[in-house]
């Protein structure tokens, strides 16, 4: 499981509230409710980081 | 006019009152065991609703055919597809089947399969578990199997690490099992939120680590792994085998009423609040040097959900009401590829 960070359409700035599952390029909400979060979280606290946009 | 002056009417042949009276109120209880509405905890009891797909074979843990099932294989070479099967017993048109396509009869200790349901915490609030007014509830499912078989229902409250379990047999004919679990009165309540706090497992498959205990039927523990499939068949046994399940129902009480149908589109909108997929194109507008598509979820979904798209998009204003759709280069009206959204438990 790899991630990237997004870059926002709007703000033309990185993505501060979702980032990119690269397996299958779904994009995921920083919602602690959400379980995509979830995992993501606990892959950042395995020590991983994500790919720049 | 005539009129009955009774207390309670049962069966000459009961043990128990079919309707109690309440003179204070005026007003009476009955066990009425048909025709009573939104009782089922259970969307899609009836695997009605399969967004994903029909049949899938297993290649990790997840949702694969009906909704709201969640299935999972760890450690075992085991392997099964998944399928919405037309089959069922009178009254069901479509059941969830697991058809092993690989056996598993050397069993490491860590390994176990099933299937599983889970619920947000704010739809299990009237079994009141852990207080004073704690309610039994009562699980109903129609199964079968290609012979015999015992596996083990497992209802697992998460907030509070608290388990409880019964296991039920499966024949080659489609059986209705009903188990009424006993709830408690203490060790703590179920939060009360739209996150996973409550699920239940059938547990088909498990070695050592999850059967070397004991098993202690319908009582609420802490959790202990090796308690939790003590005792069950192995549905890896052999290539020939299948599990099948419909008609699933959990409800406060304790005995099964008649399983509530409900319409499609009823278990549709609800199985929705979890997952949906639009595979039909779509229209981007043009903004800016780019196109763009605003969403609108078909119902509220349970949380911010994840959007799967194909490449070259961006996905912006992420909501359980809508999201948007971006491409940064592209001309109005372009016909796109459908998307898949989740917010699942």
């Amino acid at each position: 499981m790899t991630y990237k960070k997004l870059t926002d359409p709007f703000t033309e700035k990185e993505s501060t509230n979702t980032i990119l599952r690269k397996t299958d390029n779904a994009v995921i909400p920083f919602d602690d409710a959400n379980t995509d979060y979830i995992e993501y979280k606990a892959w950042l606290d395995a020590g991983n980081t994500p790919e720049d946009a | 006019m005539s009129q009955l002056n009774v207390n309670a009417i049962r069966s000459a042949n009961g043990t128990g009152d079919a309707i109690s009276l309440a003179a204070a109120s005026n007003t009476c209880t009955a066990n009425i065991t048909n025709n009573l509405s939104n009782r089922n905890l259970v969307i899609n009891g009836a695997m009605t609703i399969s967004q994903r797909s029909v049949s899938t074979a297993w290649a990790a843990n997840g949702y694969l055919t009906c909704d709201r099932w969640n299935h999972t294989i760890n450690n075992s070479a085991g392997r099964f597809t998944s399928k919405q099967t037309a089959d069922g017993p009178d009254g069901f048109r479509r059941c969830l089947e697991l058809d092993v396509t690989t056996a598993d009869t050397s069993i490491a200790a860590n390994e176990h399969a099933l299937i599983q349901y889970k619920w947000e915490g704010q739809d299990v609030q009237q079994l009141a578990k852990g207080t004073a007014g704690a309610k039994k509830f009562t699980l109903s499912f129609y199964v079968k199997g290609n012979g015999n078989a015992t596996y083990m229902c497992e209802f697992y409250d998460r907030t509070n690490d608290r388990l409880t379990r019964q296991q039920f047999s499966v024949t080659s004919s489609w059986t209705r099992v009903t188990l009424t679990f006993n709830n408690e009165t203490s060790n703590g309540t179920i939060n009360d939120d739209n996150s996973h706090e409550l699920d239940m497992s059938i547990w088909l498959h498990a070695g050592s680590d999850f059967t070397s205990g004991t098993y202690t039927a319908n009582t609420w523990a802490a959790k202990t792994n090796a308690n939790r499939a003590v005792g069950i068949s192995s549905l890896f046994s052999s290539t020939d085998n299948y599990f099948k399940i419909t008609g699933v129902q959990v409800e406060v009480g304790d005995y099964a009423t008649d399983f509530e149908h409900r319409s499609y589109g009823d278990e549709l909108a609800k199985s929705q609040r979890y997952y949906y997929k639009n595979p039909s194109n779509m229209y981007l507008t043009k903004y800016g040097s780019g196109s763009i598509c605003n969403v609108f979820n078909p119902v509220t979904m349970r949380a911010n959900p994840t959007i799967t798209q194909g490449s070259g998009f961006s996905i912006s204003q992420i909501s359980p009401y809508s999201f948007y759709i971006y491409k940064s280069s592209g001309d109005s009206g372009v016909a796109e590829n459908g998307y898949e959204v989740s917010a699942e438990l």
